[in-house]
């Protein structure tokens, strides 16, 4: 809940899209499902005046926002175009921009997020699965049936890595309050310190599980930031140095980044490192 | 993509960062031409992607008359394992002294940072290391077109003023070109002025077709099938062929094999949406690695039809023994498909390949 809760109103930027078409149902279904608003219109240039799902859609972002009440935007606009959508959303007065949008060069992703930090816009993404608040929103594209609601938080540089984790705790028995996926680029809005700092002010969370992966130090700048109970695990630990794996962050640079000594960093700090998936569950119940 | 350092040289020289007189050739009697606009003390540097290239024998001097028959030496050699295709043979400089200047993406500040270093050369990684304080570091708002003069002062220090054009033009390469690292080491003073006597620039990936850079990398046979199917394709050295969606997924999968004591193939992102269609060509590439005689295939996610797995699967028809392990819609249907044709299908990722390992071994 520490981005928002069932009456947070969202918008879907290039709803219209083929992504944007599909996941604004499975948004709306699980609206449904627990009562939530889900969302209420859609941005799509040259498209005002459709329907999608019975959603209205609008020429821009702030023409919706003329009719409608909304915080949010989820951003499924194509990799070229996708900073200008995050500029325009954060400029009409949207205050949490959601990037699913994979391959938007780096410069773009560094302006827009600078622009969009001016109009006190947070930015999740690029290149993120979005977040979950089981019980109360989705804002992107988690598969909401492996999640259940309780108290441990999740920050995941990942998407089906994170639906594995989130798969392994519910089915052990251990609820979550949010999971969110930060992103794969080497830069992404929110990071590891940024979501740290609004769990620790959320009351339902009371630990938190870190999915890293090789490339960067941010896990362990993170895991620096919090006094919450964390458990990590960092993905990529058999990667080899200078070869990009499949995300455009997931990249072992000048010796730094590989995901051992990230593990080791993060372990000698005094929290637990999973070594598979499949311990997490364990080493939670642990700290809390 | 990380270009080599005459292309490199090329983009700083449009940027008015001067570059000492030189010329790329790609045989060794090609200098002869050149050595009156050179001059005739002329460095030699292989033109290969190689780090510490000049402590591998990468580089090489000669005077006058003698430069063709050094460039047929260093066209002979190999580059840490790498042959040598083109040189890149410049003027020596008169150096007075060496600096280092970086500009790089910072993921911490999501906003480009500058390093720079009163010392420059072959060392300076280590040194930056071994003294923090000998390194400056200065982020600047991606907003920004200039670097701020309070900025380039502090940067500075005690270095020459005369250096401040070459960093800010450094930064125009770095923001215009979509670099994800520009680097000049060393940066030079001689008699003659400022000069980038090395240059290393790398292209963000994304980033490529608007700056009309064609990937002119060697790729394999199996490496070009992966890219026209648009999978994320790493080849590792070991038995186990591995196919996963999504790059977290893909790589814990790879961890977890090496965690048992067993060794990967290679890394196969089949990417989002898997349909039968992509999951049989994912298939047949891994199975066409040699040495491969069990893969896994471990898919994940809301959106994943497993039966349309299960059948992609079944189309791909290699020999390699298969063990799937896969979580989505439709996963009954899948399932009997997958028996009915003998293949296991396991209920999590640790059991598939413990599996795979039993075949593997």
């Amino acid at each position: 809940m520490i981005y928002g809760d069932k009456d947070l109103g969202v918008i879907v930027q290039n709803i219209t899209g083929r992504q944007g078409r599909f996941h604004t149902e499975l948004m709306n279904d699980y609206a449904r499902e627990v009562g939530g608003r889900g969302v209420i219109a859609g941005a799509a240039p040259g498209k005002g005046g459709q329907e999608v799902y019975g959603v209205p859609v609008y020429n821009t972002v702030r023409e919706a926002l003329r009719e409608h009440d909304a915080a949010a935007s989820v951003i499924f606009v194509p990799a070229m175009a996708a900073a200008d959508a995050i500029m325009e959303a954060a400029h009409a007065g949207i205050e949490l921009a959601v990037v699913i949008t994979e391959h938007i060069p780096v410069h773009d992703t560094m302006k827009a997020i600078a622009y969009a930090k001016l109009h006190d816009c947070t930015v999740i993404g690029p290149n993120s699965p979005g977040l979950l608040s089981p019980g109360e929103c989705k804002l992107g594209i988690m598969p909401a049936h492996l999640a259940t609601r309780g108290g441990v938080g999740v920050i995941s540089r990942s998407g089906t890595l994170t639906y594995e984790v989130v798969d392994e705790l519910t089915r052990a028995g251990i609820g979550q309050s949010t999971v969110v996926g930060i992103g794969g680029d080497p830069v992404v809005g929110q990071t590891f310190v940024d979501v740290l700092a609004r769990f620790e002010d959320d009351p339902r969370t009371e630990a938190v599980v870190i999915i890293g992966e090789v490339g960067g130090n941010l896990e362990e700048e993170g895991v620096r930031s919090t006094d919450l109970p964390v458990v990590a695990y960092v993905a990529g630990v058999s990667a080899p140095p200078e070869k990009r794996m499949g995300h455009a962050g997931a990249i072992i640079e000048g010796g730094e980044g590989d995901a051992r000594s990230k593990a080791r960093r993060i372990s000698a700090l005094g929290v637990p490192v999973a070594s598979r998936p499949s311990e997490i569950p364990g080493l939670i119940r642990g700290v809390l | 993509m990380k270009l080599l350092e005459y292309e490199a040289k090329e983009i700083f020289s449009k940027y008015g960062i001067p570059v000492p007189k030189g010329v790329f050739i790609r045989a060794p009697e090609e200098i002869t031409a050149h050595l009156p606009d050179i001059g005739d003390a002329v460095v030699l540097k292989a033109q290969v992607d190689v780090g510490g290239r000049g402590k591998a024998g990468g580089v090489l001097f000669a005077e006058g008359a003698e430069a063709a028959g050094t460039a047929r030496e260093l066209f002979s050699r190999e580059i840490r394992g790498v042959p040598v295709r083109g040189i890149l043979a410049e003027e020596k400089l008169s150096i007075e002294h060496e600096y280092y200047v970086s500009i790089a993406v910072d993921r911490s500040s999501r906003q480009p940072v500058i390093l720079f270093a009163d010392a420059g050369g072959v060392d300076i990684e280590s040194a930056a290391l071994a003294d923090g304080s000998a390194v400056r570091r200065a982020v600047v708002s991606p907003l920004l077109r200039e670097i701020p003069a309070f900025l380039m002062r502090y940067l500075l220090g005690g270095a020459p003023k005369e250096l401040a054009p070459t960093i800010n033009r450094l930064y125009h390469v770095f923001r215009e070109k979509d670099a994800m690292l520009a680097e000049i080491n060393p940066l030079v003073t001689t008699p003659e002025g400022v000069y980038a006597a090395d240059a290393k620039l790398i292209i963000d990936d994304n980033a490529l077709a608007r700056q009309g850079i064609a990937v002119n990398r060697d790729l394999s046979e199996r490496e070009r099938e992966a890219e026209k199917h648009g999978f994320s394709y790493v080849e590792l050295d070991g038995s186990i062929g591995v196919i996963g969606n999504g790059a977290g997924l893909t790589m814990s999968t790879l961890d977890l094999i090496e965690y048992y004591q067993g060794r990967a193939a290679n890394f196969l992102d089949v990417g989002g949406g898997a349909d039968q269609e992509r999951v049989m060509h994912a298939v047949r590439l891994v199975a066409s690695m040699p040495g491969v005689n069990v893969i896994v295939v471990n898919l994940l996610g809301g959106i994943t039809r497993c039966d349309e797995v299960a059948k992609g699967i079944i189309a791909a028809d290699v020999s390699p023994t298969i063990v799937v392990r896969m979580a989505g819609t439709n996963e009954e249907e899948g399932r009997q498909l997958l028996a009915e044709r003998g293949y296991r299908m396991l209920e999590s990722m640790d059991a598939a390949i413990r599996a795979a390992l039993e075949v593997s071994a």
